[in-house]
């Protein structure tokens, strides 16, 4: 089938092609000629129009005509509707709608300024939508970071969400294990961070977090953690109070006395005295 | 000059080489090895190694190696100012440093599962710094919306 558009396209006259090729019809032809020659041009070589005024393939409201393609052909695809609302958002400029919008815009009107030929524009913009399709597909859920542990913590917490189990998941116990092996050198887990990287709400990880973890908080949980490591520390007399302080990440001693009299009953200097009584 | 890094690259390994071979060095090559064969390579090729912990030309505090190579070369280009900020988002993972960071990042990370040769995947993400940079010098301020009435 050939479909034929407005020359000089930036978001919906490459998005569309794309997705009819890849999910319509392989070997669609693609037109694009000035704007006042598309009804013309198209009865002459027997052409679909789209994405301009007063034609069936162009937008509605605020919808825009990849939305209409996507309706019309009932694509039925998780990754398509991400798609759509970022093609969406940078089609009508409203950057809002998806986080990924303004950079979809900037890199495609950037093309358009680079390369003249619409055609050769059409073949560049295929890499982008395979290129967002295929991180729609699969790599969502991925955040760049260079942090390993934070990835493990991270794959562990985004496999969870994705599924949703009533009973204790294999995630919680896994979770339990990562926090358990890492309190020792690494004492600064923000479920703030971890929840803007998940891109989820810090109070639903939080909600979710607390039904696995004896009903504490991430915060209380991992306090809980650093004071049972400081018990063992204050249990070998190589280290001085100050320095047990500082391996279980507390800045300072006094707050580190609070919280551990909070939790034993004692503070830490008679919690050892009762030890090298017994 | 050569360049060697890691393979696989995203973001960093993809922006340095185009702003090497576009402001510092147009004959530059690029060579991507696995991790560990990064310093041994760089000596036996006579490359400089980039964006691997241990090497000059890598991250520093909160900036990336894009940022590390603009401050080297005192390169003041407005416009790569300003890519600097879009391309450090999408690598540190601080979306919300510029809001194009985002769309980068979804772009990059799925060229980066499309192409599995390093050498095609950085033909392809040339193409698309140099739509980025072509957007922010020249088209920046246009706004593209769907008018009925053209």
């Amino acid at each position: 089938m050939k479909w034929i558009t407005r020359e000089r396209p930036k978001i919906d006259r490459i998005a569309c092609p794309w997705l009819i090729r890849r999910f319509i019809d392989k070997e669609a032809k693609f037109i694009y000629v000035p704007f006042d020659e598309v009804k013309k041009q198209a009865e002459l070589l027997g052409a679909i129009p789209f994405d301009i005024p007063e034609v069936e393939f162009t937008h509605y409201e605020d919808y825009c005509t990849f939305d209409y393609f996507v309706k019309k052909y009932k694509i039925d695809d998780p990754a398509i509707e991400t798609l759509t609302i970022i093609v969406r958002g940078a089609d009508t400029d409203r950057h809002n709608l998806a986080q990924q919008s303004a950079g979809l815009w900037a890199i495609s009107a950037g093309l358009a300024h680079n390369i003249t030929n619409d055609h050769e524009l059409l073949e560049q913009g295929m890499i982008i939508y395979d290129a967002l399709y295929s991180w729609a597909c699969h790599l969502q859920n991925e955040s760049h970071t260079q942090n390993p542990f934070e990835k493990l913590l991270m794959q562990t917490l985004g496999d969870y969400l994705k599924t949703s189990q009533k009973r204790t998941p294999k995630w919680a116990k896994e979770l339990k294990n990562i926090i358990q092996d890492q309190i020792d050198t690494q004492l600064s887990l923000s479920l703030k961070d971890i929840s803007k990287d998940l891109n989820v709400n810090p109070s639903y990880l939080s909600r979710e977090f607390s039904k696995y973890f004896d009903d504490l908080s991430f915060g209380d949980y991992i306090r809980k953690l650093r004071i049972e490591k400081a018990i063992q520390l204050l249990q070998s007399p190589v280290y001085s109070l100050t320095e047990v302080a500082y391996l279980t990440g507390f800045s300072d001693q006094s707050h580190f006395t609070r919280i551990f009299k909070k939790h034993t009953g004692q503070n830490p200097s008679e919690f050892r005295k009762n030890l090298s009584k017994k | 000059m050569k360049w060697i890094t890691r393979e696989r690259p995203k973001i960093d390994r993809i922006a340095c080489p185009w702003l090497i071979k576009n402001f510092v060095d147009k004959e530059a090559t690029f060579i991507y090895v696995p991790k560990e064969q990064v310093f041994e390579k760089a000596k036996e090729l006579q490359a400089i190694p980039y964006d691997i912990p241990g090497a000059e030309y890598s991250h520093v505090g909160d900036l990336c190696t894009f940022d590390y190579i603009l401050n080297k070369h005192k390169l003041q280009d407005p416009t790569l100012l300003q890519l600097a900020t879009i391309i450090r988002g999408a690598d540190t993972n601080c979306m919300d440093l510029a809001p194009q960071c985002a769309g980068l990042w979804a772009i990059s990370a799925g060229l980066s599962y499309l192409y599995h040769d390093d050498q095609e995947q950085l033909i392809a993400g040339m193409k698309i710094y140099d739509a980025l940079y072509a957007w922010a010098k020249h088209v920046q301020n246009e706004k593209h919306t769907w008018n009925p009435h053209l």
